[in-house]
């Protein structure tokens, strides 16, 4: 079969990291090819080289044959290379149809003269074109009345309309539920029967195994190697992508649990007029680390932020201690003892352009010793600081003083578990607290969530990560559509069932 | 009756007009508080025309008028290329960057003028006479009771302003630039990514601003001043931002917005003249606009949307 | 990585780092619209070497050839200072809106409600000097806090933008007030309100000074403490640190505890207040009437000034001074070099050009920066 793309020994570097090394790679027409990896192996950087959104600094890309220099998404378009975002790149306040045609608009003249854009025409051709592929809109819905699957349909709709040929999924499913998810696959399947070639950036086994014909791994910037899919099981997929044997790490030995600490009931948070949580009860003990799994997107940062006080909930009650918390503010219940490492560490953990010693201190900034009568002790910062700089391994360029968003990614969560750690609080929320560390910050951060519970702290830890919640929860909770949708002893579940609770394969 | 619909209508079409140019500016998501300077940018090189070139024309001719109008045009649009830079290449932060021109503006006109008037006309004056414009009754319909009164003393510059917001709304609504415009307000990335030029599209769309406002600013010296001077900066463009918010950012219900403060304004002229009242009174009348967009804001603040990536800087590389 | 000419890469070592930029870039801004301003000098035929010193001059800086009697450079000084006082206030009062994430232009309409109000509750009053002078101070303050609290409100409890709001209420102001000073307050000749008592003049005028008789600014120390107040304020004080963290991360400030609509309300307040001040500096000080039915020019050249002085409270300032003695300058200028009078508000409104193209040059440099790394 003829390869439609090919890439020889490409390599790109960014500041600090090798993203992609040497990397070559064919890709025959017609076929699906999923591209596998864990978070920050390199596979979104090297599909938007050959996207044009980053032009390659060592290596060659060929279409079709010919050797192509791709500077600019159009020249890619120009090429027939579409792709789909992680993140929609929609207007909000246009129509489904209007998206699409935006950019490659069907220009006609009323009287001879008067240039319009012909919406009915290309109406038409939309239509055509989701009937063929089995994508259902509704050409004349405005963007923002619809929902996530919808808008991923029009995003492929975009590229089908531009007659594009080699179409570029980034995650598709992340953000999707079950059926949504079984909806695209299909989808994918209906355009390799049509001839397109489709490029499927995953970490997720089950789909590629269900959809791609072929699949490259990477891992940490290399091609590991280019597999059949047909002849290759999850299992060595899996430990092909991690780079190391899936040596499930020990389940947890079995110790007591102390006294309840948290109690969460009922609890119901609306957001966007959505119900993002949904009646979700659960309680965590002293010395007891409670995993949340789920998908992306089913509630549970809204459940963590409910919590800590960040949003407010609309029914149901969260107790600390047999204290009544669900009416207090984010302080009253910092000092009641919940500790959080929020999941948007730019947006909410960090303030970005502060020091680090504002922010290892920015929770308890107000108080003594950080504030005296109003005025800030500049020194009590910096000596509490310095402490925890040493304590935690923290690596910044100035020590307290530096500016927090010139600090790599590890460092920066380095600093937030530390601050949330050194609150001494009965219960500590982490979410997602390793997403898109390196192995060591990982192990780091690992490690202070165990001595956490060692201590007999309660935790709450959020992870997307399944290897994560097996290798630290004592109990798991899955989450999916905003209810807890299972609780029990970790030991007690298998992973396919966590999986199967995840996906709302089972409720 | 007859004069509030004259007096009121004759208020509203330049305010229209350089609120349309807003609109074109902000749909295109680069704020615009820069109009005020830009209609006296525009109404200063109209004005420039007619102190240089007026005298070749005969006396009773008002081919000037016309003259001064497209050189208003195109001086606005000009002048708007300061904003457009600084605000689309230079990522100025865009409120600023609309003060700082308003203050340039003022200073820069009424520098040049007195400049020009006692450099090259030896006459020190910190005016440049234009005159009122002519006036025409539309035949037949201007005999229509009450309503007629639209079609009474109409100004020039009305109807030209009348087929340029209709151009305007067209090429807003209907072609492919409009649409293109609109969706760099709302979401940039999405007009990137479909391969279409963010950046020269609102450079574009800050020009056109311009060009209405000058348009706009020409007329009003036409009217209500008669000349070129300091005077013609009394707020219109700020009136013109408050229109475009009533309006929700959309051109028709602008259009209401508009006559409604340009009759609140006459009526209220009118008004204070009935009652005999000292005509300080008519300053509390001005106040009405201002009042019901703020009024408007607080009960339907939910409502009332600016385009969603309005005075967003857009850098191609963050994504 | 790209080439680049010596002189860039000289240029761009010689911008420094971040820390260094906030000085060198708004010196670079202002040789920048100097030369600008010097072309201009030379495209209409005036030398601008002795222009920029008949400037200084006439601000009182350098000295002039010659005096009337009673006047001298020490009064030309005085009245620089005079002149500068409400500048430094609106331009503090831009700084410490913006350090909370918000724009205050509607400092104008803040600083005309306060010279009215006191204008009317004290100016014309019989109170001696020591009662009527602070009087006016707190009642300035009191004022410009109510104007600026309202715009805050407005946008705690409606979401209504703070510039979209400011817009209104300014022209709410002027006209309103417009109204009372004709209908109540006007004098017949000048047409401006009535002039105020001497006693309730924070500039008291006509004091002799030595062989001069002078204006004499005293406020303009109130003014110079306010600016070091609000320095030490914004980077010493728990409060702020609370306004700085909820103008650069408002999320994260949500997340550190501080009430962050609370916050907004409470630097638009303290931005009114010292707005407050700038007006009855400027309306019951460096004059003694208000013009009905216009703002000052002052609220709004602040917002650049701010700027240029890098949004920091001494930065500010210096750029307030160097604003204030190219307008102050100009009168001597324009009759020593025979130009016109508002090339001075050409040369600001240049100055105020280039230093809103701040952050472009910064970009620039980093971005150099980084690359040469």
């Amino acid at each position: 079969m003829e390869n439609i793309v090919e890439m020889r020994g490409v390599t790109k570097r960014f500041p600090g990291v090798v993203a992609n090394d040497d990397i070559s790679l064919k890709i025959r027409r017609g076929e699906i090819f999923a591209l596998l990896g864990e978070n920050g192996a390199g596979k979104s950087t090297l599909m938007s080289m050959l996207f044009g959104l980053y032009e390659p600094d060592e290596g060659e890309i060929f279409i079709r044959g010919e050797r192509v220099r791709i500077t600019s998404p159009t020249f890619a378009a120009g090429l027939s290379i579409g792709m789909v975002h992680q993140h929609f790149r929609l207007v909000e306040n246009f129509t489904i149809a209007e998206n699409i045609v935006l950019g490659a608009e069907p220009v006609r003249r009323k009287l001879g003269f008067l240039p319009y854009v012909d919406m009915r025409a290309a109406g038409a051709k939309i239509a055509e074109l989701s009937r063929r592929y089995g994508l259902e809109v509704e050409p004349e819905a405005v963007i923002e009345d619809v929902g996530i699957s919808i808008r991923q349909r029009v995003e492929i709709l975009k590229m089908l309309y531009r007659e594009a040929e080699i179409l570029i999924f980034d995650e598709p499913t992340a953000m999707l539920a079950p059926q949504e998810i079984e909806y695209l696959l299909q989808i994918l399947k209906n355009l390799r029967e049509s001839g397109k070639t489709v490029i499927l950036i995953t970490h997720k086994l089950e789909e590629i195994k269900k959809t791609a014909d072929r699949c490259g791994i990477l891992s940490r910037g290399k091609l590991v190697g280019v597999y059949d899919v047909a002849e290759t099981s999850t299992d060595e997929m899996a430990s092909l992508m991690v780079g190391r044997e899936l040596a499930g790490e020990a389940a947890p030995e079995e110790h007591e649990f102390g006294a309840e600490v948290l109690r969460v009931e009922k609890l119901d948070v609306i957001r966007d007029r959505m119900k993002k949580v949904d009646g979700v009860s659960f309680s965590v003990r002293e010395g007891e680390i409670f995993a949340v799994a789920g998908v992306d997107g089913n509630g549970q940062t809204e459940l963590t932020d409910a919590i800590a006080g960040l949003l407010r909930s609309s029914g149901g009650a969260v107790t600390l201690g047999g204290e009544d918390l669900t009416r207090a503010d984010v302080r009253e219940r910092m000092e009641k003892g919940i500790s959080y490492v929020p999941e948007d560490r730019h947006g909410v953990g960090l303030l970005l352009d502060f020091t680090l010693g504002d922010n290892l201190t920015m929770r308890r900034y107000y108080e003594e010793p950080f504030s005296r009568r109003g005025i800030r002790d500049e020194r009590a910062i910096a000596e509490y600081a310095d402490r925890l700089i040493e304590r935690y391994d923290i690596r910044s360029g100035r020590g307290y003083s530096t500016v927090v968003r010139s600090m790599s990614g590890g460092n920066q969560q380095k600093a937030i578990v530390a601050r949330e750690i050194e609150l001494d609080s009965r219960l500590l929320i982490f979410v997602q607290p390793t997403r898109g560390l390196d192995i060591g910050a990982t192990r780091a951060i690992h490690e202070h969530i165990l001595n956490q519970r060692a201590a007999g702290k309660a935790i709450l830890l959020v992870s997307l990560e399944l290897e994560e919640i097996l290798a630290l929860a004592d109990t798991i909770g899955v989450m999916y559509g905003g209810r807890m949708n299972r609780v029990a002893a970790a030991r007690e579940l298998s992973i396919d069932e966590v999986g199967a609770y995840m996906t709302g394969v089972r409720q | 009756m007859d004069t509030v619909i004259i007096d009121g209508l004759s208020f509203m079409m330049p305010l229209l007009c350089i609120a349309v140019g807003g609109i074109y500016s902000e749909r295109s998501g680069v704020t615009n508080l820069a109009l005020e300077g830009l209609l006296g940018a525009g109404a200063f090189v109209g004005a420039l025309f007619v102190a240089f070139f007026g005298k070749l024309f005969p006396e009773t001719s008002s081919a000037p008028m016309y003259f001064a109008m497209a050189a208003s045009v195109v001086g606005g649009a000009v002048y708007a290329m300061l904003h457009g830079l600084l605000c689309v290449k230079f990522r100025a932060n865009q409120v600023i960057s609309g003060v700082v021109i308003n203050i340039l503006a003022v200073a820069l006109t009424t520098f040049l003028t007195r400049e020009i008037n006692s450099g090259v006309f030896q006459a020190p004056s910190d005016k440049i006479q234009l005159g009122v414009s002519p006036r025409f009754d539309v035949p037949g319909l201007s005999k229509i009771p009450v309503l007629g009164a639209v079609f009474k003393s109409v100004y020039p510059f009305q109807v030209v302003i009348l087929v340029v917001i209709i151009i305007a709304w067209y090429a807003l609504y209907r072609t492919r630039f409009g649409m293109r415009l609109r969706a760099c307000g709302d979401n940039p990335h999405a007009v990137d990514a479909a391969g279409i030029n963010v950046q020269r599209t609102r450079f574009l769309a800050v020009m056109i601003s311009g060009a209405l406002s000058g348009l706009g600013g020409i007329s009003f010296a036409y009217s209500f001043s008669a000349n070129f001077s300091a005077s013609i900066y009394v707020g219109a463009g700020y009136l013109a931002i408050a229109a475009l918010i009533f309006g929700n950012w959309k051109i028709v219900p602008t259009v209401g917005a508009c006559l409604l403060f340009g009759l609140a304004r006459s009526g209220g002229y009118k008004l204070v003249q009935l009652l005999a009242l000292p005509s300080s009174y008519s300053d509390l009348i001005m106040i009405l606009p201002y009042v019901v967009t703020l009024l408007l804001l607080i009960f339907f603040s939910g409502t009332n949307r600016a385009p969603r990536a309005l005075g967003e800087i857009y850098d191609k590389g963050k994504r | 990585m790209k080439k680049r000419s010596r002189v860039t890469r000289l240029l761009v070592r010689a911008f420094g780092d971040e820390r260094r930029q906030a000085f060198t870039v708004p010196v670079f801004a202002v040789v920048m619209s100097l030369a600008a301003a010097a072309i201009l000098l030379l495209a209409i035929g005036k030398n601008p070497v002795a222009a920029f010193r008949a400037l200084l001059s006439g601000a009182g800086f350098l000295p002039k050839g010659s005096y009337s009697s009673g006047k001298g450079i020490f009064t030309d000084l005085m009245t620089t200072l005079s002149s500068l006082t409400p500048m430094i206030f609106a331009a503090l009062a831009v700084t410490v809106a913006f350090k909370a994430g918000l724009f205050n232009i509607g400092v104008s309409g803040q600083m005309l409600f306060a010279g009215f109000l006191a204008t009317v509750l004290v100016g014309y009053s019989a109170l001696p000097g020591y009662i009527a002078r602070p009087l006016v101070i707190l009642i300035g303050i009191a004022a410009g806090a109510i104007a600026g609290g309202v715009i805050g409100l407005l946008k705690y409890r409606f979401n209504i933008n703070e510039v979209v709001s400011s817009i209104m209420i300014n022209y709410i102001f002027q006209y309103v007030i417009g109204f009372f000073i004709l209908t109540k307050f006007v004098d017949p000749v000048t047409r401006h309100s009535k002039a105020i008592v001497k006693a309730a003049r924070l500039v008291p005028s006509g004091v002799q000074i030595g062989r001069y008789k002078t204006d004499f600014p005293v406020i303009v120390v109130l003014a110079v403490a306010a600016s070091f107040a609000l320095k030490f304020f914004l980077d010493r004080t728990r409060a702020g640190f609370e306004l700085r963290a909820v103008g650069a991360h408002p999320k994260a400030a949500q997340y550190a505890g501080v009430k962050v609509g609370r916050n907004i309300v409470l630097a638009m307040t303290l931005s009114g207040a010292l707005a407050g001040l700038a007006g009855v500096a400027y309306y019951l000080g460096y004059y003694d009437s208000i013009t009905p039915k216009a703002l000052s020019s002052v609220g709004f050249d602040a917002i650049a000034v701010s700027l240029l002085g890098n949004s920091n409270p001494i930065g500010g300032l210096f750029a307030s001074i160097l604003v204030t003695a190219v307008d102050r300058g100009s009168t001597y200028m324009s009759s020593a070099m025979n130009v016109q009078r508002e090339i001075s508000q050409v040369i600001t409104g240049l100055i105020l050009l280039f230093s809103a193209c701040g952050a472009f040059i910064r970009h620039l440099v980093n971005r150099a920066r980084e690359e040469d790394k």
